[in-house]
């Protein structure tokens, strides 16, 4: 028996450059890429975070 | 690639190629195992029980769930500047003995950036940033807020010039909250997307570590001002963040404290130095990664009793999250992400900062040089030895440039050790993932 947790949004190669540098976080020693939010989705959803 | 873990008396099956995650049950993972070349024992199942597994296997593969072939992306080219960490001081006053910064001074003069330079180093930032709306500045040290002045100042400079070119910055800084009073916190609470507060947890390790210019512990100093921050903070990001070394294996027991301290977003670092008694050695590895999954346990089970709250490592966004250009540039260090040194200099990173062979640039001559830029716009996963076998590596990205270099004296050659505590905090995060799905759907 195989159960689905996780099933990604297709994975575009979108290459928008909207992404935060992925450095600008918490850690700044062990940063990972995956544990981040595309910021243009981010921001899409969430329009005030640009216009305020 | 297919990755099949344990945790626990959990069996879970994470797909790289397309990144799904799934669960099974003993047969399966053992079956999906001994098929990965691994040592799995499946001589007891039946061919009806085989059967049926090779079934599941198939449907998952139709539906591109399951050994998908891996990503044809590439870092996309392009020559826009998004973010700047300012070291807007190399002074401290702090004397932390594990501090990658040489107590704040970067082994060099301990000297303030002038805010000339620091406007300079915004302008910089601007004409350099193509056509991108949101760009962000960290203020990093030495202490930062030992020139809160200098930051206000910039900071109403950015947002002028950024509106007057239709642009946006986001604002973090870095502090060990020595200096971190209501007039700090009223003007961060205001400005500051983020603020990322120092400390390590219990006062007995922070106190070892951390100490003052007269080598007196700094927890009694600044527990009471994050608190206050904290409570100030509303819903605006931060976090609480803290390194482990050698003399806190249990390092568990630190974030739990702070957990308890009433902070809900918290991360916790492994040390980067060669101290000796505080580096991270191979020896110490199978202790960090039980002292992970001892994280991860209680983890779940505060979010159960919904006491839950935000470690920065368990977090992995296997829905969304960055698309695949992205998952394989790595950090964007010395490509689109620089620091500024106080008198103007620019570096790939603030771990470069100091090297001259990493020297890229002044903000004064508004220009980079190309040669160090092209060696970091061309790092990517693809360069990295070691990676392309992981399970890993579109969610690590093929770790830090510096931590690789400083470790290894290559960038493109990952630290192994570093390897071993990403690839555990992945497991982690994705048996956090399903864990939290489940209670979900209780």
């Amino acid at each position: 028996m195989i159960k689905t947790i996780a099933k990604p949004a297709e994975k575009k190669v979108t290459a928008c450059g909207e992404c935060r540098s992925t450095c600008q976080s918490a850690c700044k020693t062990s940063c990972t890429v995956g544990n981040q939010s595309c910021e243009r989705i981010t921001r899409e959803e969430n329009p005030e975070k640009i216009t305020k | 690639m297919v990755h099949v873990f344990k945790y626990k008396e959990y069996n879970y099956i994470y797909d790289s190629g397309s990144g799904s995650l799934h669960e099974c049950d003993d047969k399966t993972y053992g079956y999906l195992a001994h098929m990965l070349g691994q040592t799995a024992d499946i001589s007891y199942l039946t061919a009806d029980e085989i059967k049926e597994i090779e079934s599941d296997i198939a449907s998952l593969k139709d539906a591109g769930l399951l050994f998908k072939e891996e990503t044809q992306a590439r870092p996309a080219k392009s020559n826009e500047v998004k973010a700047l960490c300012i070291h807007i001081c190399h002074d401290c006053n702090l004397r932390c003995r594990y501090c990658f910064a040489d107590e704040g001074a970067y082994h060099s003069e301990r000297e303030f950036m002038s805010e000339e330079t620091a406007k300079r180093a915004i302008d910089f930032l601007i004409e350099n940033s193509g056509n991108r709306k949101v760009l962000e500045v960290d203020f990093f040290g030495g202490e930062p807020l030992m020139c809160l002045q200098t930051i206000k100042n910039v900071v109403y400079y950015a947002k002028e010039k950024a509106a007057a070119k239709g642009k946006k910055f986001l604002f973090t800084t870095t502090t060990n909250a020595l200096l971190l009073n209501d007039d700090a916190t009223k003007f961060f609470n205001e400005e500051m997307e983020n603020v990322v507060l120092s400390l390590d947890g219990r006062k007995e390790v922070h106190d070892a570590i951390r100490k003052t210019i007269n080598g007196k512990g700094s927890f009694d100093l600044v527990i009471d001002n994050i608190k206050k921050f904290v409570a100030s903070r509303g819903d605006k990001h931060y976090y609480v963040r803290g390194t482990y070394t050698a003399k806190n294996l249990d390092f568990a027991s630190d974030v739990l404290f702070l957990a308890d301290n009433g902070f809900d977003s918290i991360s916790m670092e492994p040390v980067v130095t060669d101290i000796d008694d505080l580096q991270i050695k191979e020896e110490h590895l199978p202790q960090i990664l039980a002292e992970y999954e001892r994280l991860c346990d209680e983890y779940l089970k505060r979010y159960e009793e919904g006491k839950g709250f935000n470690f920065f490592h368990f977090n992995v966004d296997l829905e969304g999250g960055p698309c695949l250009s992205k998952r394989v540039s790595a950090c964007g260090a010395g490509n689109e992400y620089f620091s500024v040194a106080p008198n103007g200099d620019l570096y790939p990173c603030h771990q470069f900062v100091g090297d001259e062979k990493f020297k890229m640039g002044n903000v004064y001559e508004g220009k980079l040089d190309g040669g160090i830029r092209g060696t970091f716009a061309e790092n990517c996963l693809f360069t990295r030895k070691k990676c392309g076998d992981c399970f890993a590596k579109y969610i690590c990205s093929g770790g830090c440039n510096a931590n690789n270099y400083h470790f290894t004296g290559d960038m493109n050659d990952p630290y192994g050790i570093t390897c071993e505590m990403m690839k555990k905090r992945i497991e982690c995060g994705m048996h956090v993932l399903a864990r939290k799905r489940e209670l979900k759907n209780k």
